[in-house]
This record gives structure tokens, sequence and C-alpha cells, in this order.
């Protein structure tokens, strides 16, 4: 069964012909440059967390990053909205690229390791010694996943097959 | 004059990059743009953790215990000027008489200027034998400036190929904003 009905139908609606072709440039351009600022965000400050967990600022206790927490879940859900946008507006580009899949996977890997993180250092004893190691595994496959996700989607430019259906 | 600096600097480059032959391989230039949003990363996320503490998020924490991510953040940076010249050694045309890139150039000296600001107004309240825990407002103002600039550093960046030079006609302002070859 394809799914090229359905790609048609999408880049048909109103929306997708907003974001597509527009000329303000709070359209495509501007939905980009909003996802570039909550890549930033959302990717620099786990990678923070993850930096501090593996010894960086050590003076900086692990329980204060949950105040910087809401800036970096504000980050992610400015990208859920803004690439779901640039999704409805190139929907054949990104869904018949694997690439854009590996992306949304390691962004999903990297929420969960996040979270996961997050309950460990609230959870008490971060300097049992078996604590300490968990956080410092989940912190590098942190890293990995979002240095995994952030190439990952700046090669979505280069890689598809398709740009329109 | 300013016209002929540009003219005379895409110019030299063309003849002399270095890198260009090298970033007209098949993926040098998507690599060299995926290093730069890493460098972007690490560098909002080191630079805008230490602007928020300022701002008094996570209040509790020494500000002095928070500034030992600013080499992180300097890393990024350097991350960002390596993989930034790649790009404009390679397309010099493409950046120098981009109005989008002159902005960008702009607010990287004033997230500069600002950054250095903080130092001189402000290290012995926050780094002296008796750091005092909430930033003083000079010091709230610079890190808001700080948050502001690379933000709109980002949006530039994100913008230039949206305003590409193109021929030049008619009239041109202080800086080319289009090819005059």
């Amino acid at each position: 069964m394809s799914i090229d009905p359905f790609l048609v139908w999408l880049e048909s609606s109103a929306l997708s012909e907003w974001v597509v072709g527009s000329e303000s440039m709070l359209a495509f351009p501007g939905i980009l440059a909003l996802h570039a600022i909550g890549m930033a965000f959302a990717a620099g400050l786990a990678a923070v967390l993850d930096l501090r967990i593996l010894g960086v600022a050590a003076a900086v206790p692990l329980t204060a990053f949950r105040r910087f927490l809401p800036v970096l879940w504000a980050g992610f859900w400015l990208n859920a909205a803004s690439g779901v946008l640039l999704l409805v507006g190139y929907p054949t580009k990104a869904l018949t690229n694997p690439v854009f899949y590996l992306k949304l996977a390691l962004i999903g890997v990297a929420m969960t390791l996040l979270v996961r993180m997050v309950r460990l250092i609230e959870g008490g004893d971060v300097s049992a010694p078996a604590v300490a190691r968990s956080l410092r595994r989940l912190a590098i496959a942190s890293l990995v996943c979002w240095g995994g996700a952030i190439t990952a989607g700046r090669l979505l430019a280069y890689t598809y097959t398709r740009l329109r259906a | 004059m300013v016209h002929s600096l540009q003219v005379w600097l895409v110019a030299a480059i063309e003849r002399h990059s270095p890198v260009a032959d090298v970033m007209r391989t098949a993926w040098a230039w998507p690599l060299a743009e995926s290093l730069h949003f890493l460098g972007l990363c690490l560098l909002v996320g080191a630079i805008g953790s230490f602007d928020l503490r300022l701002l008094g998020v996570a209040r509790s924490v020494p500000i002095a215990a928070v500034h030992r991510l600013i080499p992180w953040g300097l890393l990024g940076f350097a991350i960002n000027i390596g993989s930034g010249l790649l790009f404009v050694l390679t397309e010099p045309d493409q950046y120098i008489y981009n109005p989008s890139f002159h902005l960008k150039v702009l607010f990287l000296g004033i997230a500069g200027v600002n950054a250095s600001l903080f130092y001189v107004t402000s290290f012995r309240q926050v780094f002296g034998a008796a750091p005092s825990l909430d930033a003083p407002r000079r010091a709230k103002l610079i890190a808001l400036i700080s948050l502001s600039a690379w933000i709109a550093v980002i949006v530039c960046g994100r913008m230039l190929t949206f305003y590409r030079p193109g021929p030049c006609v008619g009239d041109r302002g202080v800086l080319l904003t289009c090819n005059p070859d």
C-alpha cells in the first residue's frame, strides 16, 4: 500500500502551501530559524547535563539542573512544533528518507535517556557507586544520540530522493 | 572604500583558498555543516546556562561553579569559527556580499564585546572573596544581551541561504549586498 495519496493530500493542504509557498519570512525561513533555536537549547542544555555527570563543573550540584530543565523542555516542544510544520511543508521529502526516521529515533532515545537521568538524580543518592556508574553510561549514550540526531538532521538536506509526491 | 575591500577579499580568497578543493568533494560541506551545528549546541548550552544562572535560574548554586562551563562554550565557539571559515574560504562571495552574514558578524561582535564587559564590570562581585549569590543588576543585563545576541547569530546564520547575493543593479549601500562581477 502506498502512502502517496496521503502525501498528495497533505501537500495540497492550505497549511502545507503556506509553509512552502508563502513569501513571508515568517513562513519557511522563520520556522527553520525557530527549529535551530530550539535545537540549541534542547541539545545544548542536555549536553551540559551530560558533561556535568561526566565531571565538568563538578561543584554544581546535580540536583540544581532541575532548574534548567524547563528551558530544555521549552526547546524540545518548540522543535516538536516547528518540526511538525516543516514536515507538513515537505512530507514526501522527509517520510521517504530513512535518515529522517533515524533522526526521530535518536531524539526519542535521547529524551528517554534524559528522563532516566533526571529520575536517578531525583531518586536520591547520586554518589552511590552503582548510581554514579549508571548515570555516566546514560550521559555518554545521550551525547552520542544528540550528536547523531543533529548530524542526521543536517544531512536530511542532502539525502532525500523525492522532494514532492 | 568598503566595497573595494569586499571585492578584494572575495578575489583574494578565490585565488588562494587552501580548503576549497577539499570542501567541494562529495560529503565535506554537509559534514562541516553538521560540525557547525554541534558547535552551536555546545556554545549555547554552556554559555546559555551561565547566562541563565546570572539571570537567577538555580540561584542557590555559586555563579563561579557554573562558570566552569565557559571553556566548553569557548570550545564550541572555536569549532564554529573553524567550520565557519571553511564555508567562507570556499564560497567567499556567498558570505562577503550577503546582508545576513553582515548582520551575523555584527551580532557576533556584540556578543564578544558584551562578554568582555561582564569580566570588566562584574568580576569582583561574582568571583571575589565574598561572592554574592544574586548577580548584580548590570550582570543580569549583560546575560540578557548575551542570550539575545546568540539567538540573533543563529537566526542570521539560518537566514544566509534566503539572502544569497544576486548581481548588482542600481543603488549600492555602505556595504555591498550584491555580487558586482
